[in-house]
């Protein structure tokens, strides 16, 4: 509960200013000589994982950020929970230096890491959300009364007393990300949740999420590579690229300045003519009765590319759809990719 | 405090998770006996004596169960820092309200626990078969107070070898290169009482015969002035190493590199 005075003053959860993080990584060509000389003479390299972010998350909010493999997503959500230091800039999580004050922070936010268990491998699930329940020092009964809570939240119930290696990786998914969620974390980092998941299992953790979000306030700052789980729960997205941030708006703006194509799949009563060529619109296939194109909304107005359509013969069945968001977001990545 | 015993209490558990692998561990310190105390036979049958240098066949064998104990039970952290490096599970232990190094000395005493209560009773009933009378209760009471100490110094070391990790990833020769310190010059496989003289004062200003040879020692042969003494040296050691653990934890945090950035 937000107090009277708070009622229309937003609180920042995170700030980053001008993050950076240079890592040392070993080189060493192929072969044995080459092992033999990097043992005595090893050549480093340096690798520039983030370079200079900069943003704010609000109390509350559910951000994403999302970015192609070795972006510098998750070296940023490891910087934000205190594991990594920072080769320069300053960040404030929920008033904490992260990496200054990583125990007192540890507290106050809740981590899962993609693939990698926190949860006690060959035991059950219930033993390592109690042994939790002890780390963050609630008592017995406050532990019970939540677990409960998110036996529910994350239909888990059943799963509990399963050692967690017979889980199958969705049902481990959700005991994970409701183990971080045991001690009311008031902010939620989440890298990857979704790595690996089947559809049913990504909608069933996202749902689960958006409870707690919508419940508890929980703040969700998401690192993901699916955009699915951009559009499904994200109200703002960060994208980064090359360890810089290329593109930061509401996914609202990001679906309405940038799905600006539209795909068409038309199927006619007879056979396509031979040269099917419409100005302002890429034919993507044409079959022997039906097409398929693509074009710009900005550039050429839909009803002249519909009735140029239904010119070329009698229609008999026609779809048009937004391309997947992933498309646009792999186009923000060429337009930011440096020269 | 309380979170440290729930780690403790959890890797017990964790211990007992799978029965048949927990009893099959039990039993290679029966094997380890069986073949030595063939060895220590022949050797005295041959040397054509029942006593070397104040030890008896009997004493050599109940030495060797108590360091078998110790060595089959110390914790093997350095293992579980390095895994944890390399899958980036660190990242998890690091993200939690604990100390890093409490958290490790939890989850090796959980570990360690189970695996020396049943060392002790299977080799016991072993060795009692093989050797026959087991050593006195003030034995027994000398080597469960020095074994406390071996227990810390093992854990610093295995601690300070898995720090490398956070640098260099892979442990495993070092910890080779520091069982076999512990064997020989803590007197794991011969006590040192049957070293030359002048490797006997270079072991004694080691940590390793504080790990090893005092518990066994103090167990097969009680005397309460060798018993100070050792106790006395081994809590140096543990203040030594327990100070450059937390002085080599604290620049290693800094270098820390989670992998999978």
């Amino acid at each position: 509960m937000k107090s009277i005075f708070q009622f229309d003053n937003i609180m920042t959860s995170i700030e980053v200013t001008r993050l950076f993080k240079t890592f040392q990584t070993k080189r060493k060509s192929a072969g044995l000589a080459a092992s033999a000389r990097a043992l005595f003479k090893p050549k480093y390299s340096t690798v520039e994982a983030v370079r200079g972010i900069s943003f704010r998350m609000e109390e509350g909010e559910l951000l994403g950020f999302i970015g192609p493999n070795g972006a510098g997503k998750s070296t940023t959500i490891k910087m934000l929970t205190g594991i990594l230091h920072p080769s320069a800039g300053e960040a404030n999580v929920l008033g904490f230096t992260p990496w200054k004050d990583r125990q007192k922070l540890a507290f106050h936010i809740g981590t899962v890491f993609g693939q990698r268990p926190q949860l006690w491998y060959h035991l059950p699930a219930i033993d390592t959300f109690m042994l939790f329940g002890k780390i963050y020092e609630l008592d017995e009964a406050e532990t019970q009364k939540r677990v409960d809570f998110l036996a529910e939240a994350f239909e888990i119930r059943d799963l509990l007393e399963t050692p967690v290696r017979k889980l199958s990786l969705g049902q481990r998914m959700r005991c994970e990300v409701a183990a971080s969620l045991l001690h009311r974390p008031k902010l939620l980092l989440l890298d990857e949740p979704s790595i690996g998941l089947d559809v049913v299992a990504k909608q069933h953790i996202r749902d689960a999420i958006r409870r707690m979000n919508q419940e508890e306030g929980v703040g969700v700052l998401l690192t993901s590579h699916d955009a699915g789980d951009l559009e499904a729960l994200c109200k703002r997205v960060i994208i980064v690229n090359h360890g810089q941030i290329v593109y930061e708006d509401k996914v609202s703006n990001l679906k309405r300045k940038h799905l600006t194509s539209k795909l068409v799949e038309v199927r006619y009563a007879e056979e396509v003519p031979a040269g099917f060529h419409i100005d302002g619109v890429d034919v993507l296939k044409v079959g022997r009765y039906g097409v398929k194109l693509r074009f710009d909304t900005n550039k050429t107005a839909v009803d002249s590319v519909m009735s140029h359509l239904s010119e070329v013969g009698d229609l008999v069945d026609i779809t048009i759809s937004d391309p997947p968001l992933e498309d646009v977001i792999a186009k923000i990545y060429k337009e930011a990719a440096p020269a | 405090m309380k979170k440290y015993l729930a780690i403790i209490q959890m890797q017990v558990i964790n211990n007992i998770a799978y029965p048949g692998d927990f009893l099959g561990r039990s039993i290679s310190i029966g094997i380890f006996l069986f073949i030595f105390a063939g060895l220590w036979r022949t050797t005295f049958a041959i040397a054509g004596t029942d006593v070397i240098n104040g030890l008896t066949v009997s004493n050599m064998l109940w030495y060797l169960m108590m360091a078998e104990t110790i060595e089959l039970g110390r914790p093997r952290i350095n293992r579980v820092i390095s895994e944890q490096v390399k899958n980036g599970e660190v990242a998890y232990i690091l993200s939690k309200p604990y100390n890093f190094l409490l958290y490790h000395f939890s989850f090796g005493l959980g570990d360690s626990l189970m695996r020396i209560v049943m060392n002790i009773i299977v080799g016991t009933g072993v060795t009692w078969i093989l050797a026959g009378t087991p050593p006195s209760p003030l034995g027994w009471a000398m080597a469960m107070v020095t074994m406390v100490g071996a227990w810390i110094l093992h854990f610093c070391m295995m601690a300070l070898i898995g720090l490398t990790a956070f640098v260099v990833e892979e442990t495993n020769s070092f910890e080779l290169i520091y069982q076999k310190a512990v064997f020989i010059l803590g007197g794991m496989l011969l006590p040192l009482d049957l070293f030359p003289q002048w490797l006997q004062s270079i072991a004694r200003v080691l940590p390793f015969p504080y790990m090893m040879y005092a518990p066994a020692r103090l167990f097969v042969k009680p005397e309460w002035g060798l018993f100070w003494q050792m106790l006395a040296n081994q809590w140096i050691w543990v203040a030594v190493l327990a100070g450059a653990l937390v002085l080599a934890y604290r620049s290693s945090e800094k270098v820390l590199t989670v992998n999978g950035g």
